[in-house]
């Protein structure tokens, strides 16, 4: 056995990164259960990405077939309900955590210098998630995921000069038609799982490089907070809450599994009471309430760039508060909890 | 004045031949895969159907056919006479359906309106559905690009 790790250790020299992560400490104070968030967000990635692999062996991403091998999957393959079950509320829950991974940073004040460069990063993770829910939703091809679909992927179309390419990109060409769900399943499970994991692994290293930050007054008073090594006490917390996470999505994913509609028809009528996942219901209400023309502009490419301006804004935001670490950041704080608010609001309303 | 040595160095002259040439290579190979992306998916420039199938519609009713990949929707008037539109709503993209009963075309996705002739009444959507021109020629009906 020694003769073995000294044989690797040779070969890949990680003996730093050990040494690094036996001596890694997490301070511990009100706000270390936020630190959970990240690693959850971790374990349901593994689960999507192990639930993924095993729905791509059967479903088929063609008009013909897309719907029907969803059916298939459920009905025919053993426990193929579940593992679609699962895969469905794991991305649930794995976008909610990523919301309150975000949230949780904007109120700490976390993105100050020196994480600018990890936020950046998360806040793209986060458009990986939503892009990785907004392609799943087309694949089982039912008469809801077409009409949102088709919706969403003709909102890029009222922007200047790249808006119609945009929309043809995403569709593959002027219309949502089988080869959208081709476009879209290739999407999903080759070049964002890629994307997503390159950038996650920027963001985890940049995480270790600048360690976990302390709360604003701790570091304003250079106090030096109580801790837990990381490795084996703060890990072993970890696994403990990823355990009743774990037990959590099974219970919801066995008694809440998801159904499926009857099969898109390109040429039939869009469905009463389209709504996409609940993740994107504060854009879908807000679109809504934009009337045709305001002063006599498009209101679509006016919510359009509401919206965008919005994200610009969480993009940004360190350089937007860019103020030393151990300033208070009340405005920022005030702002956060108005968006999140807004969002749940609009969220609500929808539903009615 | 003669400096004693160049304030661009090689070093900064050989990167930025480089890089240039590499951005100009990068982009060369770029534009074509942006082309490869976006499928070539014409409307057509008209579509026939079989009269016989639309012949014996009511006035104030409609009935469907395909317009390429989207829907089309064949509306007799109350003259007789035979009008079509793309059933898809000028806001999002929807497919709209024609309420009979209300003599008005519906939009489910964010509740749109318009009226038989086509109108936007009421709701998100910014302006009337697209016509088409239809001609009827021996047992053939033709649908066609208007203008
Ligand atoms: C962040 C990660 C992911 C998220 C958030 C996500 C989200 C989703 C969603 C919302 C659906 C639609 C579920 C439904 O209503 O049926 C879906 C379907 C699907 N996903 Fe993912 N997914 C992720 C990763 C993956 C990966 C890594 C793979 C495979 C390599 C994969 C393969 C599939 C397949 C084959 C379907 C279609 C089957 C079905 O709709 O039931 N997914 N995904
Ligand atoms: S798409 Fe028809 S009203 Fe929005």
């Amino acid at each position: 056995m020694k003769a073995l790790g000294a044989w690797i250790e040779d070969r890949l020299g990680l003996g730093p990164v050990a040494a690094f992560l036996a001596k890694k400490e997490v301070p511990c104070h009100r706000h270390t259960i936020l630190y959970y968030t990240g690693s959850s967000i971790l374990l349901f990635l593994g689960i999507q990405i192990v639930t993924g692999v095993l729905l791509a062996l059967y479903y088929q991403p063609t008009l013909a077939e897309a719907n029907a091998s969803v059916v298939r999957i459920m009905t025919e393959m053993p426990l193929g309900w579940l593992v679609r079950s699962v895969h469905s509320w794991s991305a649930t829950f794995m976008i909610a955590l990523v919301f309150a991974h975000l949230l949780g940073i904007a109120f700490t004040k976390a993105y100050r210098k020196p994480r600018e460069a990890t936020w950046l990063t998360g806040v793209l993770l986060l458009g990986s998630s939503l892009a990785f829910g907004f392609t799943g939703y087309l694949l089982p091809w039912d008469e809801l995921s077409l009409a949102a679909t088709k919706v969403g992927t003709n909102l890029p179309k009222a922007l200047p000069v790249i808006g119609t390419w945009l929309t043809q990109v995403m569709r593959a060409g002027d219309d949502v038609t089988g080869d959208t769900i081709t476009r879209f399943f290739i999407v999903h499970v080759s070049v964002l799982p890629l994307a997503l994991l390159a950038i996650l692994g920027v963001h985890i290293f940049l995480v270790q490089r600048h360690g976990m930050s302390a709360p604003l007054e701790a570091e304003r008073d250079k106090i030096k907070l109580p801790w837990l090594p990381f490795w084996p006490n703060f890990l072993l917390r970890e696994a403990g809450v990823w355990f009743v996470l774990l037990g959590v999505l099974l219970t919801v994913a066995v008694f809440l599994a998801p159904g499926v509609g009857p099969q898109a028809d390109l040429m039939a009528p869009a469905p009463e009471g389209i709504k996409p996942e609940w993740y994107f219901l504060f854009m879908f209400q807000t679109l809504k309430l934009f009337p045709a023309r305001i002063l006599g502009l498009n209101g679509e490419l006016i919510a359009m760039l509401v919206m965008m301006a919005g994200m610009a804004a969480v993009l940004f935001l360190p350089f937007i508060d860019d103020r030393p670490f151990e300033r208070k950041g009340k405005v920022i704080t005030g702002l956060a909890w108005a968006g999140l608010a807004y969002a749940i609001g609009m969220s609500i309303w929808s539903l009615m | 004045m003669k400096l004693p040595a160049s304030l661009y160095s090689r070093r900064a002259f050989l990167n930025g031949l480089i890089g240039g040439w590499l951005a100009a290579l990068g982009s060369a190979f770029i534009s074509p895969l942006l082309k490869y992306i976006v499928p070539p998916t014409p409307e057509p420039d008209q579509v026939t159907v079989p009269f016989a199938d639309y012949k014996d519609m009511a006035p104030h009713t409609v009935k469907g056919f395909a317009w390429g990949n989207k829907p089309g929707l064949l509306q007799r008037t109350e003259a007789g006479e035979y009008v079509a539109f793309v059933g898809v709503c000028t806001h999002l993209d929807c497919n709209v359906s024609f309420v009979a009963e209300q003599r008005r075309f519906y939009c489910a996705c964010h509740e749109g309106w318009y009226d038989e002739n086509g109108l936007n009444v009421a709701g998100p959507p910014p302006s009337p559905l697209r016509r088409l021109s239809v001609s009827v020629e021996g047992d053939t009906l033709i649908v066609k690009r208007q203008g």
